[in-house]
């Protein structure tokens, strides 16, 4: 079997695009990733594609009537938060396996503005308020409910994840907010489910990325110069726990795709230099700390409160701003976490850079709520 | 008119008396809150066996709700909740001061009538949420 090696890497400034469609915005995230390594569209050989509310309309195939219809297989891709991270997780299976040699892994999305809704309608009452609430926002509440009365965690602790990734976006300028945010602006600001003020749940923004992934035998043909190599690579789902899914679980599904890929690229959490995770909401973040073995289990507040996290702490989490503050278009993050991982890996990262980063991981979670969840952890390292 | 279950885990029996029904596996004893082909935890070809589910439990985690959907009235308090005889139930938790809610504080469950709401026949919906529970229930 072939290693495979992330040769070009884009994603475009993530905000509000009104008059573009979502295919738009993937046809050029693609081209940057194209451009970043020198090859072009005739040059593709599969494209992966997620979207988490357009993967239906045949994205990729829309994707490809913008920039060049070669004829090549296409495959869209829908799992929730977790579609970018499937789109890469296929790709990378399919440069793995031998039969191509140069496909693309990459995600658009365009949000539905306001709360985004978590179920469909039923024929009887709206269930929100009667049965408890659905609300994104409830759900990772209750969640980092359930790590403070085990642990202790404070709202100030998760609170310091937003001041942390708002501030880390002030320094990309592919960011949605890029603003400081200290921590009693954090508090004081809108309360939506406690713990979670409204600057402590991820910016609702439209946003693509794209990945080039080739084979060992293209990369070095190519020449391994700015070459990532894809060293783990797992994508898991759910596994039973009593409380799922009343309670939704991130918590089991992180650790086996983290299990997974720490055992695949050889490695355990003290080797990872820069860490992009799934700050959907600022409690998951103290959440994954734990879950990716960053630190022990009821170590998170303690850990957000070190700095380590921070940039220029020992394990730099979400240096882009994270879903919170650089923004997550649903079906598009997968693949901008593992661009932002990239970008550290090669030193071109600008102001946000990590020093001396060799290997990264860049985790993902999708929830159907009510029905399942998906994970995927990456673990990227420089060639 | 029988009134209707507002919830999918809710049964209405020809009296009019509502229940909650869960699931458990006759193998491995794990419960589910819906009928399945196979038990979810030990995937043995057997559907786990339905049962009427105990009606107080403790509080498990919760978040008090400020802001939701369009239209829907807040705050309230949204409840994670273990049952005494083994399902998890999300529910609405009233009657309850916010600021007292504690990780495994008992709780009841109370049937009642899914705000008032009725379908398109006039039928009533029958609904449930949590009270809590002193130690003398």
């Amino acid at each position: 079997m072939s290693e495979v090696y992330v040769i070009g890497a884009g994603m475009i400034p993530f905000g509000r695009y009104p008059d573009q469609t979502p295919a738009q915005l993937g046809a050029q995230a693609l081209l940057l990733a194209l451009d970043d390594c020198g090859l072009a569209v005739p040059d593709v050989e599969a494209i992966y594609c997620g979207s988490t509310f357009n993967a239906a309309s045949m994205i990729a195939q829309q994707v490809l009537k913008q920039i060049g219809q070669t004829g090549i297989q296409c495959i869209n891709v829908s799992n929730a938060c977790a579609s970018g991270a499937t789109a890469f997780r296929e790709a990378y299976v399919a440069a793995r396996s031998g039969l191509y040699d140069v496909v693309v892994a990459m995600g658009a999305e365009k949000n539905p503005k306001g709360m985004l809704q978590g179920v469909g309608a039923s024929d009887g009452p709206n269930p929100e308020s009667l049965f408890g609430s659905v609300s994104l926002p409830a759900l990772f509440a209750e969640a980092g409910m359930e790590h403070a009365a085990k642990y202790g965690t404070s709202i100030e602790q998760f609170a310091r994840v937003a001041v942390k990734n708002h501030h880390h976006s002030t320094m990309n300028p592919k960011a949605m907010y890029r603003r400081e945010t200290p921590l009693d602006e954090v508090l004081a600001s809108e309360m939506i489910a406690y713990p979670l003020t409204k600057l402590m749940c991820s910016a609702n923004v439209d946003g693509a990325a794209a990945c080039v992934l080739v084979s060992e035998r293209k990369a070095r043909e190519l020449g391994l110069d700015r070459a990532v190599r894809v060293a783990g690579s797992a994508l898991m789902s759910d596994p039973f726990q009593p409380r799922n899914p009343m309670l939704i679980d991130g918590n089991s599904v992180t650790r086996l795709a983290a299990a997974k890929a720490y055992e695949m690229a050889g490695i355990g959490p003290k080797d990872l230099d820069v860490v992009e995770l799934h700050d959907c909401f600022a409690t998951a973040e103290v959440l994954h700390y734990e879950n990716l073995g960053l630190c022990g289990d009821g170590e998170g507040g303690a850990m957000i409160d070190s700095g380590e996290t921070a940039l220029g702490g020992a394990i730099p989490v979400n240096v882009s701003g994270g879903l919170l503050s650089k923004g997550h278009p649903i079906g598009a993050t997968g693949v901008a976490n593992i661009v932002e991982i990239i970008e550290h890996l090669r030193g071109e990262a600008g102001a946000r850079q990590v020093d001396r980063a060799r290997i990264g991981l860049a985790h993902v979670l999708g929830f159907g709520v009510g029905i399942g969840a998906a994970c995927g952890v990456h673990i990227l390292e420089k060639a | 008119m029988t009134a209707r279950a507002a919830h999918k885990s809710i049964r209405v029996g020809d009296d009019g008396e509502a229940w909650i029904e869960a699931y458990r596996c006759d193998a491995c004893g794990a419960v589910v809150g819906e009928p399945t082909l196979a038990c979810r935890n030990c995937a043995i070809r057997a559907a786990p066996s339905a049962f009427r589910v105990a009606e107080r439990g403790m509080l498990y985690s919760w978040t008090v709700v400020s802001r939701s959907y369009p239209g829907v009235v807040v705050p309230f308090v949204s409840a994670i909740v273990d049952l005494d005889d083994g399902p998890t139930m999300k529910g609405t938790l009233r009657d309850v001061d916010p600021d007292t809610l504690a990780s495994g504080m008992p709780v009841a469950v109370r049937f009642d009538d899914a705000g008032g709401a009725v379908d398109k026949e006039g039928a009533a919906f029958v609904g449930f949420h949590f009270v809590p529970a002193g130690e003398t229930l």
